[in-house]
This record gives C-alpha cells, structure tokens and sequence, in this order.
C-alpha cells in the first residue's frame, strides 16, 4: 500500500541541496539590498538623514513601531543562516574551500551589523534550527566580538582560509568581487579597522589598528570599494523605486541633514536631495524636524526637500554600500587623530573627502577642503569633521550613521519634535515581540540586562 | 374513514383530489366526505405517516389504512453513499430537501446552507459576488485544519480556495479571491444535502472527514415513467446591505486646512486625504481635484489633469458634503438563474439532464460572474443483478472582475471610506483618464498612495475563467442474494486560468504589470466494496468490505512582469522587466482498506461497527515510508426506546443514540524534508535560499477521539420533534507549523504536538404549533453552541500563534490568532492603551494615551451560540417562509474603524470641538510605586485625539462584539394547479409555482458600518474575527417561477 510513497511525497518543486554560489550571490545581495532599503526609511530616520512627514511613530523613536522597514533583525538571522550553510559546505566538501574565506568574512561583517544595533545577540547557538536549537542563548557583545568565533577572530579565520587556498575553482556567485580573493581580504582588513574602531573605547586597540595601516593591504581606493551596483530597471532597482509615490514622497531632508549640508555649503546636497517645490525665495533646499506630531502639525511637502533623484528615477547610479574606501580612511583618520596610531590623520580625511565626492558622483569643490570642509574649520574638533562627513557619506548604509553617532556623538542630532522616548536618543534597537514569545527564557535574561529591553540602555562599546 | 395500522382513527389528516384544486380533512372521528369525478385520484396524508394514493374508480366510500413512516423512517444518505433509515443511526445527521435549497438560492452553495443545520457555521467573503465562503461544522477544533468534507453523488469534490501569489510588502499584487471550489456545486440539481456532523457518521470516508461531511445527492430522473421536464427561473436584484457611516461636515485636509495644487503634496495637505481639513457646506471656496483649470487656448480641464497642465491655477470650487457619495458609487447588481431539466423513467432505469445558466452583475462596478453547468445522471439496469449509475457535471465560471482583498491601493476601499475624503465627489472619477493621456496616466483625487476606484475596478482587472468536471461511474452485481460487489470511480478534475491586468499610472505598477495564473486540480477516487446482507432471526446483519485509492494532483504557476514596455498591452511578450514565475506542483495519495458491520435486533437496537486504514504519501520520507499507516475504529448504536417500553401516550417516538469514533488526519504533502527556495535572480543570476521552516521527517498523523451522545424524541402526534446531540471530541497530536523564533534561523518548525478539547450541544426542535384543514404554521429552531478548549500546546509555555493579520508587514499593526493552555480556539490579541487596575486609560499629563506593547486578548471570534429559526406558513395554496439567523457572541477586529476613523472620514469623528477634546482617562499624579491617579482635565484637539485614539497599531479600540440577528431568507409563493391539457400542453400533473423571494435582508448588529459577518484574506488563506476593509455585502429581493410538466 506504500509503493512509491518516498517518490510520492519528494518536493519536485525546489531543489534539496544547492550549489553554494547560488546562496552567496543570495546572501551578499539580499542583506545589500534589504539593508539599503533599512537605511532610508527606518535607518535613515534614526540617522536623522530623513524626516517623515506622516505615518512617523517610529521618527517620533516609538521603535517598536515602524511603518515600513524598521525590523532589520530577521534580515540578519536569515542571512547568517543561509551564510553558515555555505560555510558548513565549504568545511565539508573540499570542491567548495574556496567559498570558507569569503562567508567567514561575511558573516563577521552581518555580524558586527546585527551586535551594534541590538547589543547582545543571540549568536553561538543562533541560526542553527536545522540542528535542533531553536531557543539560542544570547551572547555578550563583548565576546561576540573578542571570542574565538567572534567577530575579529572570523575575519582573521576568513582572511587565513583565503592565504591556505591552494586550489583552482573559482569562488562563483559573488556579486562583490567577482571572485577575486585578494579583494575578499582587502574587504575584511577593512572591516577589521572598523570593528577595532568601534571597541576602542573598551579595549586597546593600537597594535591591531598599526598593524593593519602599516600592512597598506585595505580598501582604499572607490575601485576596490565592497559595493553592489543598483540597476536602473527590476528586478536589481533600490526598493524605494518600485514603491508608491505616497511611499517615497512621506520622506523628507532632515532639519539636522539640511543645517550639517548648509553649513559646509555641501554640493552632495544636490545628488541626496532635491530642490522643494516651493523654492520662492531662491532657499532650494528645506529640512524638517524629525518626529513631528503629524496629527498637530500642518506640513506642506512642498516646503520641504525630498530625496534625490538616484533613490527613485535613477538607482542605477546608487550603491549598496558594504564597505568602501572613504569609510576606511576616515576610521584610519580618527585612529591617528586619538593617537590610537602614528598615521598623517588630516591627509586620510582628506583622501577620504575626495573618494566620498566621488562616490556621491559629486566635483569636489576646488575650495571645500580648505573653507568649510577643511580638517579643523573654524575650530571645529577635527573629530567632528570626521564623523560628520562619514555620516554624511553614509545615507542609506543601514543605521551607520546612528551608530557612529552613539559612539562618537558626532554629529549633533537634534532632540527630535514630538518623542515618544522622553525626548532622549536611543541607543540601541529593541528586540522584537517575536523574541519575548517565541524565545522567551533566553530573550528574559537579555531583557533583564537592559533594563527590560529598554532603548535607553548602551551597548558594551557604548558604555 | 382514515385511520392508522392499528384502526385509530386519524383525524385532521388530508384528503385531496389530484390534479385540481380540491380537497378536505378528516373529521375527528376520521371520517371525511368530497365530492369528485368518477375517475379521480385521491391523496391521504398526514404528518408521521406514508402518503396513500387511492383510484376512486366510481366507489362512493373509500377507507384508507395510512402506514406509520414518514419522518420516522426517513431516509438519509450516510457515508458511502448508503441511504439508510434515520432510526438506525447511532449518530447525527442533519438532512436538507431539494425545496430548502433551490426556493431562495444563493450564488454560492454554501452560504445556503447557514442557519439551516445546526452546528454549520458559514462565513461569506468580503469581496462581492463569486467570493469565497468558508464553512464549518462543530466549530474549529484544529489548529491547522477545519475543512469539511464535501462529497457528490458518492464521489469527494474540492472546496479549495487558491490565491494568487503574492508579496507582503506595500507593492506588488494584492490577494485575490476566486471563489471557492463547493460554491459552485448546482443548487437546481440537488436533491438532497445530509450534513454528517461528527467523525462517526464520517469515519468511513477517511482523514479528510474528521472536520464533518456534506452528502449531496444530486437528482435523479425518478421512477415515474415518461418524459418530464421542469423549468424555473429565479431573479434577484441586489443592494448594498449597509454601508459605512460618515461624518459629512468636514472635508479633505489636516489641521483644518487644504488646498489642491498637484494631489502629490503641492498643496496645502493634498499629498494625503484625511478629512481633517476645513468644514464643508460653508460656502467656502478652493481648489479641488475636479475644480476647472483654463488652459490659455480656453480649453477646459480639471485640477487633476496634472501630467500635462501643472502649474496653472485652479479655480476654486464650492468645498461641500458628498453624503451619498458611496451609495452611488454602488450600483444595483442583479442574480438571474435559470434551470431547465428534462427527466425520463424508463423501464431499465431513468436519466435526468439538466442545464442552468447563471448570470450575476455585482453591485460593486465591472465585478461579474457567470456560470453555466451542465449535469447529466444515468441509472441503468441492464439486468437484475446489475447496475450502472454515472453522475457527471460540467461547470464554467467566469468573471471579467474579481476584485482585490485586504488593505491596500488595490481595493477600491481604501481609496473610496479609509482614504476617501468626505469632500470628494465620487462621481467626478468616472472619466477616470486625463486628457491626452488616455491609457498612460488616471485621473485622480490624490497621486501619492491612491488609485481612482473606476480605473481599478474597470482597467486593474482580475479575471478568470474555469473549466471543472466532476463526477463518478458505479457499477455493481448482486453475486448471490446476500453478496453485492460495487466498483465506482469518480474525478474532480478544474483548470483555471487567471489573468492579472495593471495600467500604466497604478501606484503600485507606475509602469503597468501584467500576470497569469494558471490553476490545475485533480482528483482521483477509486473505490471497491462488498456487501453482505442477511437476516437470522431477529438479527438483520449487514457487512461490507472496501478500499479507496485517492491521488490528488494540484499545480499552480504564476507568471508575471512587472513593468511593461508599451501601455495598455498585456501580454508576456510586452514584458519590460524578467519574466518571474512561481510555481508549486504537488501530489499526493492515499490508500485505504476498511470494512464496517451493521447489525439490527427486532426493531429497536441498532449497533454499528467501522474500522479503517488509511497510507497516506504525505506522511512519508523521501527514504522511508514507514510511519505511513494509520487506523481507526468507530462504533454507534441506536435504541429505540418507544418501541420496547410503553411510553405516556404524548411521545410517538423515543430514541437514544451513542457512538465512539476517532479519525486519523495527515497533512500536506513535503512537509517531511527541507528544499531550497529560488529568489531574486541578481544580474540576471539566480539565487537561492534556505526554505523558512524546519521539516520533520518523524511526523505522525493527527487523532480526533470524539464521543457522542444524543436523543430523538417525537411528541403529540409527531407535532412537536426534538433532537438533542452532545459531543466531546479531543484532538491530539495536531500537526502544525510552530512559529519559532527567528533567530534561530527558521521561522516555523513542523510538530506534532497540542491537545484541543471541543464540546459542544445541537438541538433541533420542529414543531407545528398551528395546524387546521386550511393553515398550517411549521417551525424549526436549530440551536447550537460550542467550545474548543486547548488542553495542552507543543510547547511547555507561552501561547502558539497560529495566524495573524497585518496591515503592512508590521507586528505592531497586527491582530494575533493565538492559544494557551486553557484557552479557546479562536482567541485573538493585539495591543492597546495603558489601562490601570481599573480598567481606566492612564494618559499622559498631556493628555494622551499611552502604548501598552504587551499583548492583551481581545476575545474570541467564535459565537457563544448560534440559532437559526425557520417559520414556514401555508395557507391553500398560499405559502411563506422565514429564516431569521441569530449569532450570540464572538468579536471583529475592524480595519475598515481603524483606518477611516484615524483618517477623520467615520461619524465617530464628527465631534471636533474647538476646545479640543479631553481624553477619558486618569493621570498618575503619584509615582510609579504608589500611584495617585486623578482625572484627566487635559483636552488634545480633536484630529490629535481620534488619531491616536483608533490607531492602527492598537486593535482594543477598534473592536466590535459580531453579535447579529439577521432575516436570512424570505419566500412567499402560490401554487397554481393547472388543469389538464391547459394551454393545449400541460399533462395532468403540471404544476407552476411564483414566489416572491429575498435573501440577508436586514440585520440587527451594533456594529454601524458593515454587514457584520466577514471573512479576511491574508497570507493565502482566510483570517476570520478580521473585518478588512470589506465591501458591501449584497441585500437581495427577487422573484421565482417554475413550472414542471
């Protein structure tokens, strides 16, 4: 009674195993594109590039409250999940070795994502179902980072698998690099500069960082950048240009974004955003509060500027940003500004102005770099200038902007109009209600360690 | 004189002459007197006994014996197909005629079957003429799954709903409901329907009728030798049955101000259409979507006309009140269903054939559907010993317009009552192109997030088109008298193709889309049987023997772009973006052996035996199947009290009943191992991931134990009949898709696990409280109530979340469908404002309420009790029938409150004081520790107010207990007798019948802006205790005629 039940009850419709370049052109994109797409409507909030005009508890910092994107957490488990499947077949299949450097880089960069947003992560015993966890412990930030495992000890691990490959397969599927390993190592020296940046206030970092500036071997120029090229048409298009008009248009130049592009008299404003429509008195460019009580408040979206045209008619000139070289030199620049390495600090702001220009498709001014835009202009903290223009720099790259901000608390963000948070900034993102349901003794400890899964609560290299 | 088996005397019983308008009743004594032709046929009955038919043939007395029957030994047809005496039955049955069918019909099947079977719960679909309609028996005691069995002429037919696929984001295509696959049975081919509530009466027919079967038998050409042919027509002309309530003093805006510039934001508060903007009817003028604009040439176009003319200046219009703006938007629909069916006895057997066209124009404009079905059925006798029987009916459906589910740009209500401003005139819309940009660009009130409803329902359309066959061959051979040997196959077999149109200018399509959808199913039963029949003694003995091959077969591909190169072409070829195509094949199939025994004592004891095994493929590995099998046994037993023991002399009739059952279920197929999933491709690349879930290769079949227990009790001459059945019923081990979290890189796991305990009571009562020669008032009240408790969980703590509905693809904006232990299914959650211990709202010392994230339980969408009751009149040739419905209890969660109460267009907002309004609620003077509460004296304004107040990311305030209690049907009719040879072609017995006829009348329900029974669409399936942004559901008057010669 039983005859070909096994064939029977066989999915013809998906594969049961996969060839793991099909899972990295997946991952490598996927978390590229979702995270692009955080990075302007929710990201882009927290970051205070952007204003919503309606629709904005989350602006207003009621976080648990988005209304488009704004869960940035199931992008990150989903990804590590299909990553370590790809780590796991390249550890047990030698015809996939080559693929171990690459997805141990990735994970460490999706990593230190997930861990700076949140704070303490589910992470040794997450992403790994198939094997029976499905109530993973969280981890200390801490450890996430310096343990073996960890963050810093993936990327060496990733960079040594890379050295050790021997053989002739090429790695496939990777839409960063198309397969070169040389700059697969390039990427995770990169990361590791901005991972040691961000514990620096924690542990000491100065060898690590001194090694790797002398070592020269980063990105460190736009060509080597870790980028995924939108395409103009679908189905590779940035998101919000298949999003309803009413989608794109409830987002606005932010008041801190408008006073920062301002003050440097920054011609990027000219690519990130769009004249207003009602530019009566020659002032083209108008930003607004964030977090406008929108039931009290009359706005006029033609007062105020939206974004630029390269987020919805032309994403064929926008990134998804991973890692690039401006990124790298402002933190080698901050580093040596601390004194955290003997580097020349102001000519690596500056290499790192011009290759932001260029990356914004921006002429940089012949003057910007000795006026506004210059290392220490007007007494600025040359910190400041740093930070500042990375975070200009930084639109639509996730919620680096806001997370740079809580580490350096650069630039100034504006105490935001209506908070829902008794007007302070968070400093981390909550756990979802899918934690405290589904995973509800681990999520329990982790709830008790920030003060009931509070958003006023610093992370450990925030402390 | 009339009188029973025994010589009593019956009284009142009726007497009529055959083919005229004449008749009498018996005398007390039984005696009666008529006056007829020689040669006339008279009629003797009486309610309880079998109709005597007697040829006068000139006696001046005839006396008449009237056997006892009727009602008592009524036939139902039980699983199997086997018709069987209702007195044998050791469970309930619940059995509807041919007439509680086709007198009031519905266009789908199964909404006529609500209020008529106790323990039927049916919920009509929120999308219009052709929606789906999901029933239930006993209520919900699965958690996964509660579909009934539908079974025709023997053979099982689908009840499926297939949505199309779909992405949750605010892009792409929205859900779209094709119907469901019982919906479309003929309802004029009926001859009967037996509902088998519970697992006993079902054992026989397998896993898929642990949820309950519906038996229909569609009609046959009788035994009534020579040709005859019936003919009817019914036509409904239909209404919107309510709509929403609106506020009509304030128009589009926020803060009390507005002004039309571009419908994007231009204006003042034109990007978005709240009507939180300036009052209406003050004479004021500005300028609107339709105000003229004067281009310098003097031609005339409207503010809207943007594309080509921005810039220039509106001239601003009167800004006033639109109250009947929707109820013209609604049109009035109409049902024509007309049936013709010839019938034929022959001396080997009968056939019968029968066609119906029906035809039905929905009050929501462009949404059709039709549908024609042909239905053949052919008994033959070759010879003694053998008989072939085929049933086959061919059926096709098609609509130009099925339109969209849920919240969204899609359904027409979200632009028309959430987002619709009260200052918009509706019908400014219907030139729905702008000028010189015919097939490019609609015209609209607002570009940023809103189709113009015209251009959705009339260009953004969603058709399809089905072709579906279903039915069955037997054959059977009577071997030796005792022995019957019986073969039948039978196929439901349904292709449907869809087609997905989307112009240029959509807001979720700026440069159009286009889709196909392509549905197959088959099904497949084969059966055999063998039959042993014989009498020892007092002993009636009967046992069969048998086996069922089931193969299911389904596919569904869709393929879509989703940009097209040159407007207005819909077609693949025209694709300006990859093709992308989804597409899910599945196969299944289930063998099974069984056998059942019943047995008779004299004539009161019946006792019933069933055991089944069922192999089903979806239990299996792809290594292993083992862990396939599963059996069940079942055993009911019927006593007759009346018929041992002498009873007072009021009860006719006693009978109590037992039975024991438990049904084995599996599940879908592939859910026993991981595959990988395609995404999308990335420079033209493809990419795949891991699939969601966690598979288990160890999974067992769900177990439904179920006892149940019932009496019949028949009083005062069988005017007055009670039927009682209580049931408890536990189901173990229900397999399910466990939400799990996230992090663990799955979101669901398959398990077996969890315990739901579902008691409940039905007591049907008819009763015939007025009955004289010339009137007669008969009643039946179903009653029924029911409770699915959870008894344990897969999981040791916490609450499973079955299901949940989401505007957006949000948590926060989410009602959940979720259990604990000591729960009851059905129970739903959301959030709302902080409350304190007594129950008072705590504001803020601003004033405002503040969100309280943890999830409370709302209620239970499930009625506390439902009675149906039907009061039938007849007078001569005169009669009326009414079904008043009446469900206590249960909760609807409303988008439509929730959104057009946020966006000021609902009559709850239409209280805005200048002062603002203050908040009923205390403010925490104290500290957190020792709170010292004090009334709020705070006032927010009122746009602040109601827009915090019906947020859309707390469900508690936008909560409406579903309580109704609804005129369901209505018919009045008169039978007209024609006399032989009227009209020159009536034989001498030709009937013709008119009725006047109405359907879900009016209702009695607290809630003010929809019909409140409602059924969501979400995530490929139906979400019940959802109201979302629904349409109006259809009230119907119309008339009947139908003539058999």
């Amino acid at each position: 009674c039983t005859d070909d039940f096994e064939e029977l009850n066989t999915n013809p419709n998906a594969p049961v195993n996969v060839q793991p370049s099909l899972l990295l052109r997946k991952v490598i994109y996927d978390y590229g594109e979702q995270m692009s797409y955080e990075g302007f409507v929710a990201g882009g909030l927290l970051s205070q590039h952007l204003t919503a005009l309606d629709f904005n508890l989350f602006d207003r910092h009621a976080l648990k409250s988005p209304q488009l994107g704004g869960d940035p957490w199931p992008i990150f488990y989903r990804n590590l999940r299909d990553n370590e499947i790809i780590i796991n077949q390249s550890q047990s299949t030698p015809a996939f070795a080559v693929y171990e450097g690459p997805a141990l880089i990735f994970k460490a960069y999706m990593t230190a994502g997930l861990t700076d947003i949140f704070g303490d992560v589910p992470y040794t015993e997450a992403f790994k179902g198939l094997s029976g966890t499905v109530q993973p412990k969280y981890d200390l930030q801490e450890n996430i980072y310096l343990q073996p495992g960890g963050i810093l000890d993936n990327l060496d691990q990733g960079i040594a698998a890379i050295q050790n490959y021997s053989g002739t397969i090429r790695l496939e599927g990777d839409v960063l690099f198309n397969g070169d390993l040389q700059a697969w190592v390039r990427f995770a020296n990169s990361l590791k500069i901005k991972a040691l940046m961000r514990i620096s206030a924690k542990e000491n970092v100065n060898a690590q960082l001194q090694a790797l500036y002398n070592g020269q071997n980063y990105i460190s120029s736009n060509a080597q950048n870790a980028v995924f090229n939108f395409t103009d048409g679908e189905p590779n298009n940035f998101r919000m240009a298949r999003l309803r008009a009413g989608d794109f248009n409830n987002f606005v130049m932010s008041e801190t974004m408008e006073e920062v592009l301002e003050g440097l008299n920054d011609d990027r404003i000219n690519v990130l955003f769009r004249p207003r429509a009602n530019n009566s008195n020659r002032d083209n460019y108008e930003g607004l509060i964030n977090g406008i009580d929108a039931s009290s408040t009359s706005v006029s979206l033609a007062d105020y500027s939206l974004a630029g045209r390269i987020f919805r008619e032309n994403t064929g000139m926008l990134d998804a940003n991973y890692m690039t070289a401006w990124e790298t030199n402002f933190l080698l620049a901050e580093a040596a500004q601390k004194g955290l390495i003997t580097a020349p600090a102001q000519q690596l702001y500056e290499t790192g102005v011009a290759q932001a220009y260029e990356y914004w498709n921006t002429e940089l001014p012949v003057s910007y770099l000795s006026m506004t835009g210059a290392y220490a202009a007007n007494g600025n903290d040359p910190l400041q200038q740093i930070i500042t223009q990375k975070w200009i720099a930084n639109m639509i790259n996730g919620y680096e902007g806001w997370i740079e901000y809580r580490r350096t608390g650069f630039p100034v963000f504006k105490q935001v109009s209506a908070s829902l948070n008794n007007g302070l900034i968070p400093v981390r993102m909550p756990y979802p209600a899918e934690e405290a349901a589904l995973n509800a003794d681990n999520y329990k400890i982790a709830a008790d360690a920030t003060n009931d899964n509070s958003i006023n609560v610093a992370v450990w290299w925030d402390e | 004189t009339v009188s029973d088996a025994t010589g009593t005397p019956i009284s009142f019983a009726n007497v009529a002459e055959r083919g005229i308008q004449n008749g009498t009743t018996t005398a007390v004594d039984g005696t009666y007197s008529i006056t007829v032709a020689e040669n006339a046929v008279l009629t003797f009955s009486f309610v309880g006994y079998q109709t005597a038919t007697v040829q006068v043939n000139g006696q001046s007395t005839v006396n008449v014996t009237l056997q006892e029957g009727d009602a008592l030994d009524e036939v139902v047809i039980t699983a199997l197909g086997i018709k069987r005496q209702e007195r044998e039955l050791g469970y309930a049955v619940q059995t509807l005629d041919a007439e509680d069918i086709q007198e009031v019909k519905s266009v789908n099947l199964v909404d006529n079957l609500q209020g008529k079977i106790a323990g039927v719960t049916v919920t009509p679909g929120a999308t219009g003429v052709g929606s789906s309609s999901k029933i239930t028996i006993r209520g919900e005691a699965s958690f996964s799954n509660n579909n009934p069995l539908f079974i025709v002429d023997g053979t099982p037919v689908n009840n499926n709903s297939v949505f199309n696929f779909t992405n949750e984001a605010a892009a792409g295509f929205q859900e779209v409901d094709f119907g469901n696959g019982a919906g479309e049975i003929n309802q004029d081919d009926i001859a009967s329907v037996s509902v088998l509530k519970g697992p006993a009466a079902a054992a026989l027919y397998g896993t898929r009728a642990a949820n309950g079967a519906i038996i229909i038998e569609t009609k046959s050409g009788g035994k009534r030798p020579g040709l005859g042919i019936s003919y009817n027509t019914s036509f409904f002309m239909d209404s919107a049955f309510k709509l929403p309530e609106f506020q009509n003093e304030f128009g589009q805006g926020n803060s009390g101000q507005f002004e039309y510039v571009n419908g994007l934001g231009g204006g003042i508060n034109d990007n978005i259409s709240y009507s939180w903007g300036p009052r209406l009817d003050q004479g004021t003028l500005i300028p609107q979507f339709d105000s003229p604009v004067t281009l310098p040439d003097g031609t005339v176009v409207r503010g809207g006309d943007t594309s080509l003319y921005s810039g220039l200046p509106i001239t601003p219009t009167p800004f006033v009140s639109h109250p009947d703006n929707l109820k013209n938007f609604y049109e009035t629909g109409y049902t024509a269903i007309n049936n013709i069916a010839v019938s034929n006895g022959f001396e080997k057997g009968d056939y019968r054939l029968s066609f119906t066209d029906l035809r039905s124009e929905s009050i929501i404009p462009g949404v059709n559907l039709d549908r024609q079905t042909v239905a053949a059925k052919l008994n033959f006798r070759p010879s003694d010993k053998t008989k072939i029987n085929a049933s086959i009916n061919y059926v096709n459906s098609e609509s130009d317009n099925r339109p969209s589910n849920g919240y969204g740009s899609e359904n027409v209500n979200y632009s028309l009552v959430a987002w619709g401003p009260r200052s918009l005139n509706i019908d400014s819309l219907r030139d729905y192109w702008q000028p010189g940009l015919e097939g490019v660009q609609q015209y609209s009130f607002n570009y940023t997030f809103f189709d113009n409803p015209y251009f959705i329902l009339k260009e953004n359309r969603n058709s399809f088109g089905r072709d579906r066959l279903f039915g069955n061959i037997s054959i059977s051979r009577e071997l030796t008298p005792e022995l019957t040997a019986t073969v039948r196959s039978g196929m439901d077999y349904s292709n449907e193709k869809r087609r997905f149109l989307r112009n240029y200018s959509s807001n979720r399509f700026r440069n159009g889309a286009y889709a196909e959808h392509d549905v197959l199913y088959r099904e497949v039963n084969t059966d055999f049987l063998l039959n042993y029949k014989k009498q020892f003694g007092d002993i009636s003995f009967d046992a069969s023997a048998g086996g069922n091959r089931l193969n299911q077969y389904a596919q569904t591909t869709q393929v879509q772009t989703t940009s097209l190169a040159q407007p207005g072409i819909f077609s693949l070829n025209n694709a300006a973006s990859p093709i992308e195509t989804f597409g899910f094949t599945s196969e299944k199939r289930i063998n099974s052996l069984y056998a059942f025994a019943k047995a008779g004592y004299k004539n009161f004891l019946y006792l019933d035996i069933t055991a089944r095994n069922d192999w089903s493929s979806a239990l299996a590995t792809p290594f292993s199947a083992e862990n396939t099998s599963f059996f069940y046994p079942s055993a009911s037993t019927s006593f007759i009290l009346s018929n041992v023991v002498e009873l007072p002399r009021v009860i006719d009739f006693a009978k109590i009943r037992a039975s024991y059952a438990e049904v084995g279920n599996d599940t879908d197929p592939y859910q026993t191992q991981g595959t990988f999933l395609s995404q999308t491709p990335v420079n033209s690349q493809p990419t795949f991931t891991n699939q969601d879930f966690i598979p288990n290769a160890n999974l067992k079949p769900e177990t439904t134990s179920s006892i149940e227990l019932g009496f019949d009790l028949r009083l005062l001459k069988q005017r007055l009949n009670v039927d009682f059945t209580y049931y408890n019923a536990v189901t173990d081990d229900q397999i399910l898709s466990l939400p799990i979290a996230v992090s663990s890189g799955f979101s669901q796991q398959v398990v077996n696990g969890g315990s739901v305990r579902n008691q409940g009571v039905e007591i049907i009562l008819n009763a015939i409280p007025v009955q004289t020669p010339e009137f007669q008032w008969s009643s039946t009240v179903n009653f029924a109530s029911s409770r699915a408790i959870v008894e344990s969980l897969p999981q040791e703590d916490g609450r499973l979340t079955l299901g949940f509905s989401r505007v957006y693809n949000n948590s926060d904006q989410t009602v959940f469908h979720q259990v604990e232990e000591g729960g009851r299914v059905g129970d739903l959650y959301g959030t709302g404002y902080t409350r304190n211990e007594n129950g008072d709202f705590v504001l803020t010392p601003e004033g405002r309420f503040i969100a309280d994230p943890t999830l409370k339980k709302l209620g239970n969408y499930n009625a506390d009790f439902t009675v149906g009751l039907t009061n039938s009149f007849q007078y001569k040739n005169f009669d009326a029938s009414f079904l008043l419905d009446w469900r206590q209890g249960g909760i609807l969660v409303s988008r439509t409150l929730a959104l057009g109460a946020v966006a000021g267009q609902l009559e709850e907002t239409s209280f805005r004081p200048e002062a603002g309004i203050v908040a009923n609620g205390v403010v925490n003077t104290g500290t957190a520790q020792n709170p010292i509460y004090v009334q709020n004296t705070t006032a927010v304004t009122a746009e602040s107010y109601y827009r915090q107040f019906y947020d859309r990311n707390h469900e508690e305030n936008n909560v409406y207990d579903a309580s109704y209690l609804k005129l369901r049907q209505f018919s009045i009719g008169y039978n007209f007798v024609l006399k032989e040879g009227a009209f020159g072609i009536f034989g001498d017995v030709a009937d013709l019948r008119l009725s006047l006829i109405g359907r879900n009348l009016f209702a009695f329900s607290e809630i003010p802006h929809f019909d409140p029974e409602q059924l969501a669409v979400q995530g490929q399936g139906f979400v019940n205790g959802v109201e979302d942004m629904s349409y109006a559901s259809t009230r119907s008057i119309g008339i009947k005629a139908g003539i058999n010669f």
